[in-house]
């Protein structure tokens, strides 16, 4: 038998009724926000599954089949589905490089807060602020009328072979400035003394680089690359700018067509589906690979 | 996440120096190394402004050279010849403006919770927020579209704010926790000794502290909205419901021979929010260095 203390179960009454309000609280708090991101994400990605497994034609047709895997199996020996997926890879993979490597460059050059850089700062990133439709329109102007009188070379929006690098180049002018502000940040976190020590033992500008900044950086490379790789991946409008273009045909505008323009919602879908568990799989082996390398201040 | 923390200190305690290293040869090949690549980034820009002030003769004769006679008389022209300008403006007004005020607001609320407080419920709350960012647009869209076509909300304006925000709920969910944890709580605490209730201490204690942020996430879901194409494309189905992405694309496709009114309507939409950037801008820097924002 255990005595029941009165002023102890009192307290713990008390206790309970103030977690109660708190966590009440707590949850009308993020009530809105969850509302909101259940209606337009959770909800019908949980949706958007079953309809992966159907011959669902129309969009709102009533009457479907289950197929089980088929649909799967006929995008992944589709030569179509094959091509917009190497598009999407080549373009992701020059896009992630171009824009980490341009932006790491910028941010080692400007990376200290004085009025001279601050102003470079804000003129990097202005490209950010243009829309994707836009700065794919006149980035064709800029490479017919700037770019070809300048070198000789042909516009690569309208060449098969060049139009990935093409669009590339837009996103990397456009994001790169994001990429160098992420990087700033992280340098500025550097501390000094590091840098002191180093060059007190004759460390030149090189050594500083693969030895300090780099493994400093890593939270940072791991925030870009994850961010560029998503973005990268679910690349629709540059693509769909030069639609006519076979050969920047992207996943997402394949997706696109097929759901909304071809009728096929469950080919389509399955489309989709692949795309996410792409982006999942490859977002989650970045972060696992670099937060290995990773080192604590 | 340590880094975000870490990097929240910009406001809250001092920034680290390294020692620079000398010499003014270093020094002016740094300068003119940057202003070369500024005017190659610039040039786009210069392009449009260009191309939107020369006439139709003009244009067509020396596309580089600086105009004879700068005009304004294409922007006149696109706004009177167009109705899908002003269409277009009004509607990525009115959604652009609810959205990013919705998502102030929500965000912020959820944000604060989700970074005060760790028991498992809160992380599994924070890992559903964010795994939104790894779904694109084009798994849900077709789901997403139906619902809201079925709420007779497709095509209007509301129905897009809806979708915008709830699809943009994640990102923003993402960048101003981890600013939040940079906020020392000490505040918060001497408040709620001092007797005052939960909502009250959000809205006078932390929210204010979270305006390097807000203004950041203010400023980039504009960016976001505004901008946005594959959103619109998919629920904006009627003329009358485009937004300014939407419209371009169409007057582009319609207007390959006048390339002057193109370029003036391509300047007017971006004009608005360089302006707003340009405004803000200490605050945008700043803001998306604290918080590693993911968009």
């Amino acid at each position: 038998m255990t005595a029941i203390n009165p002023i102890r179960l009192d307290r713990k009454r008390k206790l309970t009724r103030y977690a109660i309000r708190e966590h009440g609280g707590n949850i009308l708090f993020m009530l809105p926000a969850f509302a909101l991101f259940a209606f337009v994400v959770l909800v019908p990605f949980i949706q958007s599954i079953p309809v992966s497994f159907t011959d669902k034609k129309a969009i709102f047709a009533k009457q479907w089949n289950f197929v089980g895997l088929e649909n799967y199996i006929k995008l992944l020996k589709s030569s179509s589905f094959q091509d917009s997926f190497l598009h999407t890879a080549h373009f992701t993979i020059v896009y992630i490089l171009g824009a980490n490597i341009l932006g790491l460059a910028l941010a080692l050059m400007i990376w200290r807060s004085c009025r001279f850089n601050n102003v470079i700062r804000t003129l990097l990133f202005m490209p950010f602020t243009v829309s994707l439709v836009a700065a794919t329109k006149v980035w064709s102007y800029v490479y017919t009328d700037v770019l070809m009188p300048l070198t000789g070379m042909p516009s690569p929006l309208g060449i098969s072979s060049q139009v990935i690098y093409g669009l590339a180049a837009i996103a990397i002018w456009r994001d790169m400035g994001y990429c160098m502000l992420i990087y700033i940040a992280a340098l500025q976190s550097i501390p000094g003394e590091y840098y002191e020590a180093a060059r007190v033992e004759g460390a030149n500008f090189w050594h500083e680089f693969k030895c300090i900044t780099l493994p400093m950086i890593v939270p940072a490379i791991t925030a870009n690359v994850t961010l560029v790789l998503s973005w990268g991946l679910r690349c629709f409008d540059y693509s769909q700018m030069v639609i006519n273009m076979k050969a920047a045909k992207t996943t997402a505008v394949f997706v696109y067509e097929y759901i909304f323009g071809n009728s096929r919602a469950g080919l389509g879908q399955a489309g989709a589906i692949i795309l996410t568990l792409v982006l999942v799989i490859l977002s989650n082996i970045v972060t696992t690979v670099l937060r290995k390398r990773e080192v604590e201040v | 996440m340590a880094q975000t923390a870490r990097s929240a200190s910009v406001y809250f305690g001092k920034q680290a120096s390294h020692p620079p290293r000398r010499g003014i040869l270093r020094k002016a090949l740094r300068v003119i190394v940057l202003l070369i690549i500024v005017g190659i980034v610039l040039t786009p820009f210069y392009i449009s402004l260009l191309y939107s002030i020369k006439s139709h003769s003009d244009i067509s004769l020396n596309r580089l050279a600086w105009p004879q006679e700068p005009t304004l008389n294409n922007y006149v022209r696109v706004i009177q010849e167009n109705k899908y300008v002003a269409i277009g403006f009004k509607n990525s007004v009115l959604t652009t403006i609810p959205t990013t005020l919705i998502l102030l607001l929500t965000t912020s609320m959820a944000s604060y919770v989700l970074a005060r407080y760790n028991s498992k419920f809160y992380k599994v709350m924070y890992s559903l927020f964010i795994s939104g960012v790894l779904v694109p647009f084009q798994c849900i869209m077709l789901p997403l579209y139906v619902n809201i076509y079925n709420m007779g909300l497709a095509s209007t304006n509301l129905g897009f704010i809806i979708a915008r925000s709830g699809f943009q709920v994640s990102i923003s969910v993402l960048s101003v926790t981890g600013f939040v944890k940079g906020i020392p709580r000490d505040l918060e605490q001497a408040a709620s000794i001092d007797g005052c209730g939960r909502l009250r201490t959000f809205w006078q204690i932390v929210f204010p502290l979270m305006t390097p942020i807000n203004v950041t996430q203010l400023v980039l879901n504009t960016l976001f909205v505004w901008n946005d194409y594959s959103t619109a494309v998919v629920l904006l189905r009627e003329d009358s419901s485009r937004t300014l992405p939407l419209a371009q694309i169409i007057y582009f496709g319609e207007n390959m021979t006048e390339l002057n009114l193109a370029f003036a309507f391509f300047m007017l939409s971006m004009i608005p929010i360089l302006i707003l950037y340009l405004s803000t801008q200490r605050f945008i820097v700043a803001g998306i260095m604290s918080g590693a924002v993911k968009g």
